[in-house]
């Protein structure tokens, strides 16, 4: 009775131990929640994971849970998130969806960490757009200038050069837009936009266009500059290639990424995150980088990272750490080398890059043309409705491409709209 | 003393006997009431609060703001909440005819006799099984512009020269929602008569067949009024549904394009998560409530009495 009673009790004491022991290091971690839609991205998704490794490293007891959010409903869950109190502590946006986040006063100012470790961020491309009423709310992860890749094998077949201006483009998709085996229906496009999903995608599509026409929705000061010539060569553009048929109709843009890696498109307009789709697609081999033949490049802010202002203060040294960390001249120089990004630190060694990325200088040349143009996909003065903005924008596009009006027509429309928006 | 009180809190808390018999009745849906408080009825009461603020997004626990009417002031003098009536109007009286035209046929199809009537009945139920998020990720595929099914059968089948724009044509996108919305709606209708029709006596349809009444006679004047209260019961039910469905819009057209296809309920989160106005969005959301009781109220109401 007395040997069961003694079993009996150290196999209590054992299992307590046991227990207590595998709480214990859940219980002495900190959780930092990261939410991303990159998580599984080519390059980028490997680069973030690489990030947090080592930033794991250096904070024992610190994880960082990586989750994905898809981003076609990832401002939702934002917004939700922020809504009911429960932001990731490391957030991470898009360059045009952290306005309305910092007006509710909910991002902490970063000025005074960036001056407590002495960071300048001269030169740091695209940070400007970080900075909300005179405060720094975020830190720029990503600026870019877009590239055009050509599959070489279309256009050889079609005995068309590589186009270098807007109606050399129009004439090579024209060419190269073709029903392949009589049945009625295309089957290989000579470019290829979205215009089904997010309005933001839909007016970066169009933006080739009208930048290539001299044209753009504000000024520097914010006024409303869309009732102009230049606009509405800008929309004439568009809605010639979009009436043309030289491009899939009702498509999202990664499927548009798809038809083009796979060798059913001659050339796509696009940003560095091309290359992570190509490099998987049937046509890998045709495909070539260029610098695109609509100038200044469509270029600017991609995406940020900041942190909420109300986490506690030991939370937010430690989200620091991970932002400050990305922003290292070895991640810099690695969001290169393994995501094909082109890094918006000026101190970023990119040197070598092309060996492993050979369209790499056409990806910086591009980022920095769109840079010292000035050129971002979000204008001045309607950071805070960026959403009703683009979603009037590409109404009235469609409406244009609908209903055969005339652009000049529409562009009034689109200034008068524009101007209620801003109020 | 003591025990005279302990008497009487027993005798209160005797729940057999027939004068307490209700309070067991209470105590057991007690905790359904404030599960459903707690998940439909707090929320709600937030949302007719919100939709009284000016609030851009609000936060859980945040300072409400000043009372306003301006939501409903916008709401009223909006094209677009006028214009998001009208189409949900439209699709409500089309999905709703279609589904109950369809449910109701297929519903007196695999009533009768023949072979293969139980695989037929599987199959009527099919479309009712698929998660709907799933079925309309199909039908986006098969009405794609490019290359989707339908298109290529209208060329195949002469009635096209070229792919139909399904999604970029205002009255296509308004069809090619009203025929998924059918697709998915009709197999509840098809079930809901089924098991009306069964439940009417043969004996009614013998008693007509020998004093000589036709088929549509026989559908007319038995199957028809005997149906009513199944079929009155069904039509709110799909009815509600056609208002409040959300994904199969979203996936489909996502309210384009010109907002052709444009719902209070995407109005809503157009409003919501779009542009950031929940208060605006909180108001739309309370107006389709409204709406949805009205017309609830006027299907089950005394006026439709007669159905029944």
């Amino acid at each position: 009775m007395n040997k069961r009673v003694k079993r009996l009790a150290l196999g209590a004491a054992t299992a307590a131990v046991m227990t207590m022991g595998g709480f214990a290091p859940a219980m002495a971690d900190t959780v930092l929640k990261f939410i991303s839609w990159q998580t599984d991205d080519a390059g980028t998704g490997e680069w973030w994971h690489s990030a947090i490794a080592e930033f794991e490293k250096q904070h024992p007891g610190v994880k960082i849970e990586f989750t994905k959010a898809e981003r076609s409903s990832y401002a939702d869950t934002m917004t939700t998130l922020f809504a009911a109190n429960q932001p990731p502590q490391i957030v991470h946006l898009a360059s045009f969806e952290f306005q309305m986040f910092a007006d509710s006063g909910w991002l902490e100012p970063l000025d005074p960490w960036l001056k407590k470790d002495g960071i300048d961020m001269t030169g740091w491309a695209g940070q400007k757009t970080c900075e909300w009423n005179g405060e720094t709310v975020c830190i720029m992860t990503n600026y870019f200038g877009f590239v055009m890749a050509y599959n070489k094998k279309i256009l050889g077949e079609a005995g068309i050069a590589v186009p270098k201006t807007y109606d050399e483009f129009l004439a090579a998709a024209k060419a190269t837009t073709k029903d392949l085996n009589g049945d009625g229906i295309i089957d290989q496009f000579g470019t290829g936009h979205e215009t089904k999903g997010g309005p933001g995608q839909y007016l970066t599509e169009m933006l080739n266009y009208i930048i290539d026409a001299g044209a753009y929705w504000t000024d520097k000061e914010g006024n409303i500059t869309i009732d102009t010539p230049e606009m509405v060569e800008g929309l004439t553009r568009w809605k010639t290639v979009m009436k043309s048929g030289v491009s899939p109709v009702d498509m999202s843009a990664s499927d548009v990424r798809k038809l083009f890696a796979d060798g059913k498109m001659a050339m796509r307009l696009d940003g560095p995150w091309l290359y992570g789709t190509t490099e998987k697609g049937s046509a890998k081999s045709d495909i070539v980088y260029v610098a695109p033949p609509l100038t200044p490049p469509l270029g600017g802010s991609s995406n940020v990272l900041a942190m909420p202002s109300d986490i506690p203060d030991d939370q937010k040294q430690l989200v620091w750490d991970f932002i400050k960390l990305t922003m290292t001249p070895e991640f810099q120089r690695s969001y290169a080398t393994m995501g094909g990004n082109t890094p918006p630190s000026p101190k970023a060694d990119v040197s070598g890059v092309e060996k492993t990325i050979p369209h790499f200088p056409v990806l910086l040349a591009t980022m920095k043309a769109a840079s010292e143009k000035g050129i971002d996909r979000v204008p001045t003065g309607l950071e805070l409705y960026y959403n009703e903005f683009s979603k009037m924008i590409m109404e009235e596009s469609q409406r244009m491409i609908i209903q055969d009006l005339d652009p000049a027509a529409v562009a009034k429309t689109m200034q008068a709209k524009a101007e209620t928006i801003k109020g | 003393m003591t025990d005279t009180v302990q008497a009487g809190r027993r005798k209160f808390f005797d729940l057999a006997r027939p004068s307490r018999q209700h309070l067991l009745g209470y105590i057991l849906i007690a905790p359904a009431v404030l599960m459903v408080a707690a998940i439909i009825v707090w929320p709600l009461i937030l949302a007719i609060d919100l939709s009284f603020q000016q609030v851009k997004i609000p936060r859980l626990g945040g300072a409400s703001r000043p009372f306003s009417v301006s939501n409903y002031v916008w709401l009223f003098s909006s094209q677009e909440f006028w214009l998001a009536c009208w189409v949900t109007l439209k699709l409500v009286i089309v999905v709703t005819a279609g589904s109950v035209g369809v449910g109701l046929s297929t519903a007196l199809l695999v009533n009768n006799r023949f072979e293969g009537r139980t695989v037929a009945r599987l199959g009527m139920a099919l479309p009712w099984a698929v998660p709907e998020i799933i079925a309309v990720v199909i039908f986006a595929w098969m009405f794609d512009t490019s290359f989707g099914l339908f298109g290529w059968l209208a060329i195949k089948l002469g009635f096209a020269d070229q792919m139909i724009p399904w999604v970029s044509s205002s009255t296509a996108a308004f069809w090619a929602v009203a025929i998924t919305m059918v697709w998915k709606g009709f197999p509840f209708v098809s079930i809901m008569c089924l098991a009306g029709l069964q439940s009417i006596p043969s004996d009614y349809y013998a008693a007509a067949k020998v004093d000589g009444a036709s088929s549509f006679q026989r559908f007319r004047w038995i199957t028809m009024p005997l149906l009513m209260p199944v079929l009155g019961v069904t039509l709110v039910l799909t009815l509600l549904w056609v208002f409040r469905d959300f994904s199969i819009i979203k996936v489909l057209t996502g309210g384009g394009p010109l907002r052709s296809t444009q719902t209070l309920s995407i109005m809503t989160y157009d409003q919501a998560f779009q542009y950031h106005n929940f208060g605006r969005a909180a108001a739309v959301g309370v107006l389709t409530l409204v709406i949805c009781i009205i017309a609830s109220l006027l299907m089950l109401g005394r006026r439709s009495k007669s159905i029944y």
